[in-house]
């Protein structure tokens, strides 16, 4: 009986922790989605509409159809005169800023593989002089803060006439997301067996083939893991993009969102709308991808 | 490293071959070429630019003026009390970090049904870019029509619509709010991570010694979580120190000072200023205090490792 009691209240108290947490962790994400939904008229209801009664995509087709339509200074007050919130020329540079973040975190996913993978394997499987000495740097590496990083960037930038293009950006991002790869890489390859690199070897691999024939299809998830911390981090970075571009031809996506964000005369509505295209791919990437985050986050950060 | 290739070194028994030094060598230089040239080179070069007057505003004129601008920004007074603002800032959004990861750990750690969609739900706010995460509180504490003011005012908390970020004095803890909120899940993690290391028979031993539940996670749990405890707390004061995103889009600094923090000094002075000297040391000196705690963390770790 007692045992009974104490099982239903475990079972109450998790139900209620679990409602707490989730209530937590997504309401705020629920509102920023509902509002996107709504109408200017209807966002400025007091108290809000916490679900839209009235649930509209013009958000979205404002961004959607902005390269087609002009907005000038009489048309950009027409989705709704009675609030004055309005529709920014801006709105046509959204979608091709995401393009921009897209291309600069494919790239930098690619180049990161190429310079992480060998490294790792080298620290994690090989005996050389300087192992300890090139692990202690990268550890050293991971924690130099991006602020730090941002003059000097600025000034090589500058003089190799790389600013305003995205290959800068691609170039910065390296920096903060190569030691974190390479720590998540090496905890994994150290998990894998030795004896495959000694029976690869006698086999007559050189380094390189066992690399890629032995350890790397046995790492595929922590490449997963990689793959998806850089494209994100790569995503989601604003303070570098924000100093090395200018124009909209380099501008990110958090750029513009941020533009949106500072404008006080763009309606909320509409800054919504762009705040949930910017939240849905990474989102959506991590909590498909939640096995693979976590083991790597777990590993990335337990050791660092 | 001063031992000559083939001789014994400390955990490996038998002598490196030449083969394996110098493939390891080949595998090694791209990473070491990447991080040379943008991560350590960048972070001397700035020490250099540090140490002169350079002002993009006057680029033909630069004078070498050796620790000037660091004497300079340490007896700013704005510097100072950016210093404040930012250890305040760092001291509510870590302890607050670890008290809800804490909790949100002890709720995942346990097994019933819906635990995976709550842990795959807990990476939202982790996933969510900086800029979104601004724009998203920003529009939760708006004082016109905001969410905050919303739900407070249907509650019957206030009775009538309240200036939230404007407000100096609430400023710095609501944007720590949002900080804490994408801060959190990843500090749960790491929690999590502490709290399967503590081997079930411990809880099982204090249960037969009849320890109840509030004996049992003050004397097993919480001293076993102490590593984790440390890493998500230097990690994360690393990370509230540095912070810059949330303070540019949710305030740009004020309103007037109040969240004037260190990070945003930098921005202001290099690239509003156009001091690019003084903003050098300022960004210097961040990096200083964070490679100290992060020589503490790898320390503390490695008595782990």
């Amino acid at each position: 009986m007692s045992a009974g009691w104490s099982n239903l209240g475990r079972r109450l108290l998790l139900l209620v922790a679990s409602a707490l947490f989730l209530v937590y962790v997504l309401a705020p994400v629920a509102w920023l989605v509902s509002s996107s939904f709504q109408s200017e008229a209807e966002i400025t209801a007091k108290p809000p509409h916490w679900v839209p009664r009235h649930p509209t995509l013009e958000n979205f087709a404002a961004i959607f159809k902005a390269e087609q339509e002009k907005i000038t200074y009489e048309t950009r007050r027409q989705g709704d005169p009675a609030t004055g919130g309005f529709i920014p020329s801006t709105a046509k540079n959204l979608l091709p800023s995401m393009g921009n973040s897209f291309i600069v975190a494919l790239a930098v996913v690619v180049l990161n593989l190429l310079v992480s993978v060998p490294a790792a394997y080298a620290m994690a499987k090989i005996r050389f002089i300087g192992r300890s000495g090139s692990i202690y740097f990268m550890l050293t590496t991971r924690v130099i803060p991006d602020i730090a990083l941002v003059v000097p960037f600025f000034l090589f930038i500058h003089k190799l006439g790389l600013l305003d293009s995205l290959s800068s950006l691609v170039i910065t991002y390296l920096a903060i997301t190569v030691p974190f790869s390479v720590f998540i890489l090496l905890s994994y390859f150290e998990s894998l067996p030795d004896e495959l690199d000694k029976a690869a070897r006698i086999d007559g691999c050189s380094r390189l083939q066992t690399l890629l024939r032995v350890y790397l299809p046995l790492a595929a998830p922590s490449l997963v893991a990689v793959v998806l911390f850089t494209f994100l981090t790569s995503w989601n970075e604003f303070l570098l993009a924000l100093m090395f571009t200018q124009t909209p031809a380099s501008q990110t996506m958090p750029i513009i969102v941020a533009s949106f964000a500072s404008d006080f005369t763009i309606s909320f509505s509409f800054i919504n709308a762009a705040g949930v295209l910017a939240v849905v791919p990474p989102v959506a990437l991590a909590v498909m991808f939640e096995r693979y985050i976590v083991s790597g986050l777990t590993a990335g950060a337990v050791k660092g | 490293m001063s031992a000559r290739p083939g001789a014994l070194q400390g955990p490996f028994r038998h002598p490196v071959s030449r083969y394996d030094q110098s493939s390891a060598m080949w595998l090694l230089a791209p990473m070491m070429f990447v991080l040379l040239a943008v991560a350590v080179f960048p972070v001397l070069y700035s020490f250099w630019v540090s140490l002169f007057d350079l002002k993009l505003t006057r680029p033909q004129r630069v004078p070498f003026v050796w620790f000037a601008n660091y004497a300079h920004v340490l007896q700013d007074a704005l510097f100072w009390s950016s210093v404040w603002r930012t250890t305040l800032f760092t001291l509510m959004s870590v302890s607050a970090i670890m008290l809800i990861a804490l909790l949100m750990a002890l709720l995942l750690n346990e097994e019933f049904r819906g635990r995976r969609f709550l842990s795959a739900m807990l990476l939202v706010p982790w996933a969510i870019p900086y800029v979104a995460n601004g724009l998203m509180w920003k529009w939760i504490y708006d004082s016109g029509y905001g969410a905050l003011n919303g739900l407070l005012f249907q509650l019957d908390f206030i009775d009538k619509y309240m200036v939230w970020l404007g407000d100096s004095d609430k400023t710095l803890a609501l944007i720590a709010n949002a900080f804490v909120w994408k801060e959190a899940p990843l500090a749960t993690i790491l929690l999590i991570v502490g709290l399967k290391s503590i081997p079930a028979d411990l809880y099982a031993a204090a249960r037969v010694d009849g320890a109840n539940l509030w004996q049992r996670f003050f004397h097993i749990t919480l001293p076993a979580l102490r590593p984790a405890f440390m890493l998500v707390m230097i990690y994360e004061t690393m990370m509230a120190i540095r912070h810059f995103d949330l303070f540019f889009i949710l305030t740009e600094g004020g309103p007037a000072e109040a969240s004037h923090v260190l990070a945003w000094d930098v921005y202001v002075e290099t690239f509003r200023r156009l001091a690019f000297g003084t903003g050098s040391a300022l960004a210097y000196l961040m990096a200083l205090v964070t490679f100290l705690l992060a020589f503490w963390m790898i320390r503390a770790l490695g008595q782990r490792l």
